[in-house]
């Protein structure tokens, strides 16, 4: 057994013998009145003087050459201030909904106008927005030379660079291979062999890309963006401008929702970053950028789909010996259709492992990362596949799942959940309903996660600030993605320095605050807590230092006593203590170092731990109209030590109500004819509601990882990894026949039970 | 932009004339859904709006928006809205009625959402709502939804056009005999049989209904013989506020033993709300049973012919046709 580290950061870690006092309590988001009073600034409410409003110009032809724009009948028009082309004659037009122009207007109803008015020539070409007919010999080609990788902090950091050749629309992603696969399938008592589907499904961030750029000046300028991160906003604008990235000021106080797609300052499909800016820049005037939901469905990301098949080898005892994935999905024009890593990394027992994923390119807009990139895909395939493989051979699923499994916190997560979730009782009533042949039946299923602890060194730097009269405040460039971050710095600043989270002012949602990490991988937390917390332990020493001169005691003397410090005989109130500093008071600032520890169990690839997570869900199923409905879903889940159980369990309740749309109504629809998206709406692209929500009973496993002083590990893309597979694996128990492809819709309810009735 | 005129007429007179002068290039508003819908979506673009919540105001207004129902009859202004509908206490007769009006929308949407409004909107095909794109019910040359993605099209009745009918409500009512109510400029206080509303796209392909565009939809007035129930449930993808992938309405009495009077309607499968008569057919006279009711549910469909990716409408709608009728004729459902 690994020894954990005895410091961290030169601090002592916040191991098991920790007893906090605010860390790790119940705390209401400090942000929370203001977003229910509707005080919250959201990037759109943000109205510089003068400002003007921007539309883009989009193609409506899936593939074409330009061959000419023409601008003049946009800024012939009344309230039209600025035009700019953003392709040229010769551009290539690989998506409908790709860039052509942009306008500003002094208002939206004049900019929009305006861009319909822009006229535009392309010459159409062929094009292919379907998995199988991109594929197909003689499909249109997307891309004429290899395709360059576009990454973002949403992407797994550990994950290799495709390095592959394009070969028609196909590209190949870098294989995880272990043992020899063929030949132990070759060897095995059973073989699984399915395929599996999955739909492409877009982010709908409630709150659409938005972005407002004011020059000030040629030098500098102020974006108010709705963004995951700042400072990929910042660092893009410098970039796009020639700018210093110091004179790039970049605000998101509240975001509504990102999930992926809201890295740097444009959308994954469309220059919105140079688009304001240059729009500005020629208006002389800040220029406000909003997305429609029609855009935002066509050009801001998805989570690219999936067609993977699955192959399990197993002896007739129930030891899998080959797991084998075959993966094939569209990102549209961009990269990233891999399945994440549940078949290569989870079920390590099984000593021969192979998965080969597969890019194929369309022309549709580009994915991007989405909730854990690859994961709930592959998750799918795998863990449904592992379901069917156990009923062949008469096991329970879940004993399957355990004897592959050698992550400690995992294997225990499943023993928690048996209990909590009554597996075996549900699974009774299900086998006994599915026997009768009865019209209503229910189902359970299990499914696991796997994801690492991501929290990025040197980083964060986070400023914490003691003043005269007692008042502390801290500060850190960080946007609050909705996990609760500014609530979390509040928490380790107050535990530091004995206070209340309510004495704590936060400062955050701004560039000049001080450098941050985006919040993709889900880092945010690993990364800005302990930086919050060295920084607090600073001050903490400052103060210390400055009450031990006053009272004329060594430092070593100086303690906190419950809210007061005890200076050698003398008992001070903090404020008294404060009372001792100077004018200027304390400000210091703190930022973490390299993770410290892999413990409790390493995540491939190695120097960071790997957290688990399962879920369990519950389904009811009407045999009659195949309406399926999920009514319980037990998430046991990891995340170090957990800072704020409240926030955790609603973002780990967001990524199981997403894991729900996943599962019974998303899909993004694409027409073959046209290369439109046809629901490019939240009316006809359902995302779940209220009456998908189950019973959520959210549970954490506290573990004690040293990776960091505040043992604190990220959870937002675990949370939805297992949930859709989950439901799959148990509407499977409801059935006995397997939904092989998402979302499971009555229809496809009905038409797996007629094909059970039609096999022999 | 989109200047237009907004009109508020002081009654049904001034509304008529305004719409005769103006012709297509007028529409009404009641409660605005649907035609806020289709400008957002650019594919509806009137120059002149004729306000008809201005006529609650006038001589007209107690018409439009009384809601009157006893054993046999209900009779309600074309201003009544869903949530009235949904909360109102309506005989047994008439329950398909109230359950069509409160499964359909959101709260939001059910207090602004009229009567009229409801059973006249236009279709929800993705094509059609599509501000780029010309279907064959936009002046294109072909019904786009034909050979593109079909999944939410007709099943039964379509062609040229396989638009379903939206209406919820219009599922509901055309369970029953009656009368649509109408006024304008021509015929003051005309009338049309509630069967000859809606209208199959081999008719009509700029609308969905009988009325003209001068024609204002005043009431609808249904009849109901003594001991009828009826009943309304749907299938949908998303439980709560969702389109129906399928729904079905249905009315029957039992008198002696037997089915009468059997009526059975499907929602979203074709261009009109769609009687499944060879279904009415095989219960009519028939005792209530389990088999009577699954034999019936597959005759429900006779006919259909699905497009590449709807053919799902067909066994889901036989379940939901199914579970209707038991619930109804109360026979208890198999666990």
């Amino acid at each position: 057994m690994k020894k954990p580290p005895a410091t961290i950061d030169g601090l002592p870690a916040w191991g098991p013998s920790f007893r906090p006092t605010v860390v790790g309590r119940p705390t209401d988001r400090i942000d929370g009145p203001a977003k229910v009073a509707g005080r919250a600034v959201y990037t759109t409410h943000v109205r510089p003087p003068g400002l003007l409003y921007g539309a883009i110009v989009r193609a409506k032809v899936a593939a074409g050459i330009v061959e000419g724009i023409d601008l003049s009948p946009a800024t012939k028009m009344a309230g039209v201030r600025a035009a700019i082309p953003l392709a040229e004659p010769g551009s290539r037009i690989r998506f409908a909904g790709q860039d052509l122009a942009a306008v500003a207007a002094t208002t939206p109803e004049i900019a929009r106008a305006a861009a319909a008015a822009v006229e535009v020539r392309i010459a159409p070409a062929p094009f292919v927005v379907d998995l199988d007919a991109a594929l197909a010999d003689g499909a249109p080609r997307v891309h004429e030379a290899n395709v360059a990788e576009r990454r973002t902090e949403g992407d797994d950091p550990t994950e290799a660079a495709a390095k592959g050749t394009v070969v028609g629309n196909v590209r190949p992603l870098p294989a995880f291979v272990t043992g020899d696969v063929e030949r132990a399938l070759d060897r095995a008592d059973v073989v699984f062999d399915a395929t599996y589907e999955t739909p492409v499904v877009t982010h709908c961030a409630l709150e659409p890309h938005a972005l407002t750029v004011a020059w000030d000046g040629d030098d500098a300028m102020t974006v108010w963006a709705s963004t995951q991160s700042i400072f990929s906003v910042r660092d893009e604008m410098a970039e796009v401008f020639g700018l210093a990235p110091a004179k790039v000021t970049v605000i998101c106080e509240h975001l509504g929702g990102g999930f992926g797609a809201k890295f740097g300052a444009s959308a994954p499909g469309s220059r919105m970053g140079y688009a304001a800016g240059a729009l500005a820049r020629e208006a002389k005037a800040p220029v406000r950028l909003v997305l429609d939901r029609r855009e935002e469905q066509e050009v801001t990301g998805h989570r690219p789909s999936s067609r993977q098949r699955v192959r399990l080898g197993a002896t007739r005892d129930g030891s899998l010996v080959a797991i084998d994935v075959l993966a094939h999905g569209s990102a549209g024009i961009g990269t990233g259709a891999g399945v994440g890593r549940n078949a290569a990394h989870i079920y390590t027992r099984c000593p021969n492992r192979r998965v080969r994923a597969h890019d194929v390119f369309t022309h549709a807009g580009p994915g991007t990362a989405m909730r854990a990139p690859g994961h709930p895909q592959g998750a799918f395939a795998l863990e449904l596949a592992l379901d069917e493989l156990a009923a062949h051979l008469g096991k329970d699923p879940l004993d399957l799942r355990i004897a592959h499994d050698p992550h400690p916190v995992r294997r225990k997560e499943y023993e928690i959940g048996r209990e909590r979730f009554s597996w075996d009782a549900r699974r009774a009533a299900a086998k006994a309903a599915r026997e009768e042949g009865a019209r209503i039946r229910t189902g359970a299923g299990v499914a696991a996660s796997i994801w690492g602890d991501f929290g990025r060194a040197r980083v964060a730097r986070v400023t914490v600030t003691v003043a005269r009269d007692g008042s502390v405040a801290v500060r850190n460039g960080v946007q609050d993605i909705g996990g609760g971050i500014a609530t979390v710095l509040a928490q380790v600043v107050a535990e530091v320095l004995h206070r209340d989270v309510a004495d704590v002012t936060v400062a955050y949602g701004r560039s000049t605050l001080g450098r941050s990490v985006g919040s993709g991988g889900s880092q945010t937390t690993s990364s800005v807590a302990p930086a919050a917390r060295v920084a607090a332990e600073k001050a903490k020493q400052a103060l210390f230092e400055a009450v031990a001169e006053a009272v004329g005691v060594p430092a070593a003397a100086v303690a906190f006593d419950g809210p007061s410090i005890r200076a050698g005989n003398r008992v001070l109130s903090f404020a008294e203590a404060c009372a001792f500093l100077d004018d200027d008071g304390i400000e210091v600032t703190g930022s973490r170092g390299p993770t410290a520890s892999d413990l409790p169990f390493p995540f491939p690839g190695g120097g960071r731990a790997q957290i688990g997570g399962v879920q369990f869900a519950a389904v009811e199923v009407d045999t009659w109209t195949g309406e399926v409905r999920c009514t319980r879903i037990t998430a046991v889940h990891d995340c170090g030590r957990v800072m704020n159980p409240k926030t955790t369990e609603s973002q780990v309740a967001g990524g199981i109500m997403m894991g729900l749309g996943y599962a019974l109504t998303e899909i993004r629809h694409m027409d073959p004819t046209t290369g439109r998206v046809l629901n490019a709406d939240l009316e006809r692209y359902k995302l779940p509601g209220f009456g998908e929500l189950p019973e959520i009973d959210v549970h954490f496993v506290p573990v004690d990882t040293p990776a960091n002083a505040t043992g604190s590990v990220g959870i937002g893309e675990p949370a939805t990894i297992p949930t859709a597979a989950a439901v799959a694996c148990a509407v499977f128990d409801a059935l006995g026949v397997a939904v092989r492809r998402l979302p499971i819709t009555p229809d496809a309810v009905l038409a797996a039970l007629s094909r059970e009735e039609e096999a022999p | 932009m989109m200047p237009l005129r907004l009109v508020r007429p002081p009654d049904l007179e001034a509304a008529g004339r305004v719409l005769a002068e103006h012709g297509r290039r007028a529409v009404v508003r009641a409660g605005g859904i649907d035609l806020l819908d289709r400008w957002k979506e650019g594919i509806d673009r009137p120059d002149v709006v004729v306000d008809l919540r201005a006529l609650l105001a006038g001589p007209d207004g107690p018409g439009l928006a009384s809601l009157t129902a006893d054993e046999g009859h209900l009779a309600a202004g074309s201003l009544v809205t869903l949530e009235a509908l949904a909360e109102a206490e309506l005989p047994p007769a008439f329950a398909a009625v109230r359950q069509a009006a409160s499964s359909a929308a959101n709260p939001a949407i059910r207090r602004m959402a009229t009567l009229g409004g409801n059973l006249l909107q236009r279709p929800r095909c993705w094509y059609f709502r599509h501000g780029d794109l010309v279907c064959l019910k936009k002046g294109g040359a072909r019904c786009l939804a034909a050979e593109g993605r079909n999944r939410y099209n007709a099943v039964l009745g379509g062609g040229p056009s396989y638009i379903v009918h939206p209406s919820t409500l219009a599922t509901a009512l055309a369970l029953y005999d009656g009368d649509v109510m109408h006024a304008g400029a021509e015929d003051p206080a005309g009338r049309i049989p509630l069967a000859d509303l809606f209208v199959t796209p081999d008719r009509r392909l700029d609308a969905e209904h009988a009325l003209r565009p001068a024609q204002i939809l005043t009431a609808v007035r249904l009849s109901a013989p003594p001991g009828l129930r009826s009943g309304y449930d749907a299938v949908r993808e998303r439980r709560l506020y969702d389109w129906p992938y399928v729904e079905a309405a249905a009315a029957l009495r039992v008198e002696g033993g037997v089915l009468r009077d059997v009526r059975i309607v499907l929602g979203q499968v074709a261009p009109v709300p769609w009687r499944a008569r060879a279904a009415e057919r095989r219960l009519e006279g028939a005792k209530a049973t389990e088999a009577a009711f699954a034999e019936a549910s597959r005759l429900a469909f006779e006919g259909a012919r699905p497009l590449s990716d709807n053919a799902g409408k067909i066994a889901v709608g036989r379940g939901l046709v199914r579970r209707l009728l038991h619930r109804l004729a109360e026979i208890p459902l198999p666990a």
